[in-house]
């Protein structure tokens, strides 16, 4: 139905809601027929089936019921197929191109640069003592979550050695290695999660080796760990990760592109964040995945949770 | 002297010791790293959301919507959808 009956599309309402043009004016213009008016500034946040005309059909916040969904599409097309044909045949509303865009709520990947997919899972142990998925509850981290790292033309192009050797072992250049770890080594399983902080970096060694340096390729290791804490004694911390990293990077000299970007992070994990309620008590296993993002993938601009502040995201 | 129920426990224990991974301080081992990376993403039942073509621009859709004599289905949260949890 979503896919077939709908134009389906997708939105963070921390940009659409703060939007000042044409896009965001619309996007408030339909909000504002229906319960969330977003007063004082508030989050409007909500699953919206409206026309192309701006007029909303329905409304839910309900992403996580399915059920509940399901009757609400239905209902948003018996609203839609009450309208005259005359307003729902193809080509009766004309939207012509925008020709301004807020730069300050827009992002786009930097040029030139490299997108990974980042993953996060609560992961527990099995009966033999190995890593497994942890059993949560719907919405309280039984699913991996899913976010963007942006690494721009000059981030990527520093993990590259000039006249690498087999053996060589280069520290990974510091503004990577800070934004992976204050903006990805994150637990994110529940909601948005709170970053850390400069000062919650107590300890962060990560490196590469290069593994194989020929004409055309060169493989590199990473390795390294990451303590992460709200308070300088970890064991003192209300909010911490622990981690492990490890991860294998090939590069092709002759594309001048990275085509392998696989990295793992694993530690204990403790504590949450005001939208990240319900973690697991004490500390817990946390793994995070990275990879290339797909380019053709729907979803490759999108842009890093942390982009919000993009300044600090991408900070030197 | 410990009895033989003992004695198994203790077997038993230190085979699963044995066996047990990256307990908190140890390195990843690069034996595990494939199974631990997919072990992470996302299970193909967590993707079923994805078989539908979402788009990620309001105006885009709005667009199309109008050219196609369709309603707009916007799934719209505090932290993209696509990119955030």
């Amino acid at each position: 139905m979503a896919k077939e009956e709908y134009v389906p599309v997708t939105g963070d309402d921390w940009y659409q809601r703060r939007r000042e043009d044409a896009e965001g004016e619309f996007f408030r213009r339909v909000a504002n027929q229906g319960p969330r008016k977003g007063d004082g500034g508030g989050t409007r946040q909500g699953i919206y089936m409206f026309t192309a005309s701006g007029k909303l059909l329905a409304y839910k916040n309900a992403g996580q019921a399915p059920e509940v969904m399901r009757d609400v599409l239905r209902q948003g097309l018996a609203e839609w197929k009450k309208l005259p044909a005359a307003q729902r045949r193809p080509g009766a509303v004309r939207v012509e191109d925008v020709d301004r865009l807020d730069r300050h709520y827009v992002r786009t990947p930097p040029a030139g640069g490299l997108i990974l997919s980042v993953f996060a899972r609560a992961l527990d142990r099995d009966e033999h003592g190995a890593l497994c998925d942890a059993s949560c509850k719907v919405g309280g981290g039984n699913e991996a979550s899913r976010d963007h790292v942006w690494l721009t033309e000059a981030d990527w192009k520093s993990l590259v050695p000039a006249d690498a050797q087999k053996g060589d072992k280069i520290a990974l250049p510091r503004r990577v290695a800070e934004r992976i770890a204050r903006f990805h080594l994150i637990d994110n399983t529940r909601g948005e999660p709170p970053f850390w902080r400069r000062e919650d970096i107590r300890t962060l060694d990560l490196g590469l080796t290069v593994a194989e340096a020929t004409a055309d390729r060169l493989r590199l290791r990473l390795e390294g760990s990451a303590l992460l804490a709200t308070d300088p004694d970890a064991s003192r911390a209300e909010r911490g990760y622990d981690a492990r990293l490890l991860g294998y990077l090939s590069f092709d000299r002759a594309r001048q592109r990275f085509d392998h970007f696989d990295v793992v992070a694993v530690g204990q994990h403790w504590g949450e964040g005001t939208y990240t309620r319900g973690a697991r008590p004490g500390r817990t296993p946390l793994g995070i995945a990275f990879e290339l993002a797909a380019v053709d993938a729907g979803d490759a601009n999108v842009p890093p949770q942390a982009a919000r502040e993009l300044d600090a995201y991408l900070a030197q | 002297m410990l009895s033989r129920r003992t004695w198994s426990a203790l077997v038993v224990l230190a085979i699963c010791h044995g066996s047990q991974t990256l307990l908190a301080g140890d390195a990843i081992s690069p034996d595990e790293f494939d199974k631990l990376h997919a072990l992470i993403k996302p299970k193909p039942a967590e993707e079923k959301w994805t078989e539908i073509p979402w788009m990620t621009g309001l105006w885009q859709a709005r667009q199309r919507a109008a050219a196609e004599g369709k309603p707009i289905l916007l799934w719209e949260m505090d932290g993209h959808p696509l990119g955030c949890t």
